[in-house]
């Protein structure tokens, strides 16, 4: 389970968000590289096609695999008090041969993504983290070198946060207020909910890149 | 010092400074609304003030964090209410003297300078040189034209003041920064931009949560241009320089899609799920035993073997890499394999059944997936065929089967797992877990002892006959396994299995994407249950 919250941001303004984010989080930011292959199951393995996400680490030495599988979110009208959302997750490391295996098992690549950026996890209440990343899909299959941004002038931002059915609520209370923070620089909501762009960012950001405002990184 | 305050005062705050003639007012009442106003001036910046204190008191206490918008709203209301009295009483502070009420010790030597109005020296040259600076330029003409060149200076110096004004105000509602309130006017976007921007979020948006716009379409998705290091050596590209991605192309299906699992599935075809697809391949059951076959034998085609020994040449590799018993194991199921491919089809069925987790478990045993075959011994054999599949499984059962979940994972899990799966939902997660949590804790070798026993098994049976035994009887096969040595355990395995056959039955459906070995099995098992 997982409480998440998306945002976009304008790729200019992505040095003053990772500015502000270096200051609230106060850990070190991690480089993020990570090819994702969005798995579909085919009709003949079931009656409801099922999705699941293989991810690649390439920013270690030695890739490491990642599947998640995103479940449905949860609803109704707690779930629309909720400013964040939750929904089911589970994630495991598997090994190099995942791919092959779901492949033997019938499922289909339906789309692949390469996310480049940058992440920071901390500890506030919960284990956040914050990622934000341009995403890039690729012309030819597996053509990782070949990537191109889907929307070159626009950034995702995600923040996630494990959670449990037990603690979900502060959790979500947590990432949402985390989330004030962020407010300057960038508008989040709920995936699938649009938000546009924050119309001061461009002050948020000047102010943040100045040298009277903060230090540089 | 009281300045207005205190004293009695003959003014108005609203009027211009007072003439002389207003001296003769009623000075009473003048300077009672004068006081009243005053005094109440200040009774609401002090509430304010004091309110201000108490909503940091509450912080303090409860350890909230404060919203700083309000409280610079709050501030700033302080600040505005400040500003209005002290600009009462300097509008009135003309009118009146200043008399010290208080002295004392302190004060007494710094009351003479503060209620003189003369300038200080240091003042008085300050003075000085700025009034030579003013008049720099006019100090040779008449007075009036001085005073009339400073007039025209004085407007310019105001219309510039008035314009900067204008521009901060224009700035501040521009960017929202009222004077008290928060944003309150977003700044005008031209639509156009406004619209592009929206259009691009959705794109983006879409893109990361549903793959919208990342997808190619069919024709484009083979591999052509080299895998990147990552994918190097995960996927295997064959001859056609396809991979090995079941049903997108009747070539590959055509090679029995020997490729799609690797090592897994040998001796096996159609491990792909996909319908029209069986039709290319050897089909779906090439097992003469098999109700559904018609006399077909898996008769492996030049393919195949041509990738049986590359496939082999990859063991050889990983063979190196175990000890030297496991090496003799596998290298007994080899021969075996190749003399059931040899043309009794239904042998590397029930080599599958029994040795297919064992093979597997060599070969990803240089992958270090050594956790997975523990379950082999303590849980049923199906679960061990599922190797990789397990490790999935693995996480997915510590916590989270809940009825929730169950269905979801259900849908997840319904080719590779759904056997392990449903014998979950069936036996406790009591047995399961434990079990799972202690894989990692085991070693290799104790596993592979396990394997050995079982392992033997086809070997001393190598007829059909016994196939015949294992399949369509359960007690045949109690008997050949009471004969191993560890005798508990493959009780244990038998029993378990035989509870896995029976779940396996429910979920028929399930299983026919994935293990037809099951499937048949299943069958059998189905047929034989009656008698």
């Amino acid at each position: 389970m997982e409480c998440v919250v998306q945002g976009i941001i304008e790729t200019q303004h992505v040095e003053a968000l990772e500015i502000l984010l270096q200051g609230l989080c106060g850990v070190q930011r991690e480089r993020l590289r990570v090819h994702e292959l969005c798995l579909k199951s085919g009709p003949s393995l079931g009656v409801v096609p099922s999705e699941v996400r293989l991810l690649c680490d390439l920013d270690q030495p030695d890739p490491t695999w990642t599947v998640k599988h995103v479940g449905g979110a949860m609803r109704g009208p707690g779930a629309d008090q909720i400013s964040v959302m939750v929904r089911t997750l589970i994630e495991s490391k598997v090994s190099k041969n995942a791919l092959r295996m779901f492949y033997a098992l019938g499922y289909k690549l339906d789309h692949e993504l390469l996310k480049v950026g940058f992440a920071f996890h901390f500890q506030r209440t919960a284990n956040i983290s914050v990622s934000v990343s341009s995403v890039n899909k690729m012309p030819k299959v597996h053509a990782i070198d070949e990537a191109v941004p889907v929307t070159p002038g626009m950034q995702i931002v995600d923040v996630t946060a494990p959670a449990t059915p037990a603690n979900y609520s502060e959790v979500a209370a947590a990432v949402s207020s985390f989330c004030e923070f962020l407010a300057p620089l960038v508008h989040l909501s709920k995936p699938f909910i649009s938000t546009g762009v924050v119309p001061t960012a461009a002050a948020a950001a000047a102010s943040l890149m100045s040298d009277g405002g903060g230090t540089a990184l | 010092m009281d300045g207005g305050v205190g004293l009695a005062a003959t003014t108005q705050p609203q009027q211009p400074p007072p003439p002389p003639v207003v001296e003769k007012l009623n000075p009473k009442l003048e300077k009672e609304l004068n006081l009243e106003s005053l005094k109440t001036r200040a009774l609401s910046l002090f509430k304010a003030i004091s309110r201000i204190l108490e909503d940091f008191d509450a912080y303090g206490r409860t350890n909230t964090t404060p919203k700083w918008q309000d409280i610079l709203g709050q501030y700033s209301m302080v600040n505005l209410e400040l500003f209005n009295i002290v600009e009462e009483v300097k509008k009135v502070s003309n009118a009146f003297v200043v008399l010290p009420k208080n002295v004392n010790a302190v004060n007494a030597g710094i009351l003479p300078v503060m209620l003189s109005s003369k300038l200080l020296p240091e003042m008085e040259t300050d003075d000085n040189a700025k009034r030579e600076q003013l008049l720099q330029g006019v100090q040779s003409l008449p007075i009036p034209m001085q005073i009339e060149r400073l007039k025209a200076r004085m407007d310019m110096i105001a219309a510039a003041c008035e314009n900067a004004e204008k521009v901060l105000a224009d700035t501040r509602k521009a960017y929202g920064f009222g004077a008290r309130q928060g944003p309150s006017v977003l700044p005008t976007m031209d639509k156009g931009q406004a619209a592009k921007i929206q259009e691009q979020e959705n794109m983006l948006r879409a893109a990361v949560n549903d793959g919208a716009g990342t997808r190619l379409p069919p024709d484009q998705r083979q591999i052509t241009t080299a895998l990147p290091p990552h994918l190097a050596d995960v996927l295997i590209i064959n001859d056609a320089g396809k991979i090995a991605l079941p049903g997108q192309s009747n070539n590959i299906n055509n090679q029995g899609m020997m490729q799609v699992s690797g090592t897994q599935f040998m001796g096996r075809s159609a491990a792909s799920p996909s319908g029209p697809n069986f039709d290319n391949t050897t089909s779906p059951l090439p097992y003469s035993n098999s109700p559904r076959a018609t006399g077909m034998v898996n008769a492996p085609s030049p393919q195949q073997q041509i990738l049986h020994q590359q496939l082999q040449q990859q063991q050889r590799a990983k063979l190196m890499q175990m000890p030297q018993h496991q090496q003799q194991l596998l290298a007994q199921q080899q021969q075996l394999r190749q003399s059931s491919m040899q043309g009794l089809g239904q042998i590397p069925a029930l080599h599958d059944l029994h040795g297919q987790p064992q093979q597997k478990f060599q070969t990803l045993h240089g992958q270090h997936q050594m956790s997975y075959s523990q379950p082999m011994a303590g849980h049923q054999q199906l679960q061990a065929r599922q190797l990789s599949g397990g490790h999935i499984q693995h996480s997915m059962s510590q916590g989270q089967l809940n009825p929730a979940t169950n269905r979801h994972l259900n849908q997840f899990s319904s080719g590779a797992n759904s056997a392990l799966f449903t014998s979950a939902q069936g036996s406790p997660s009591s047995q399961m877990i434990p079990n799972m949590s202690s894989m990692q804790s085991q070693t290799l070798v104790p596993r592979m002892q396990q394997f050995g026993v079982s392992g033997t098994n086809p070997q001393r049976s190598h007829s059909s006959q016994m196939l015949g035994d294992q399949m369509f009887n359960s007690s045949g096969m109690m008997q050949t396994q009471q004969s191993q040595p560890q005798q508990s355990q493959q009780q244990q395995q038998q029993q378990q299995q035989g509870g896995g056959y029976g779940n396996m039955q429910t979920n028929q459906q399930n299983l026919q994407s994935n293990n037809n070995m099951m499937q048949q099995n299943a069958q059998q098992r189905h047929q034989q249950n009656p008698q």
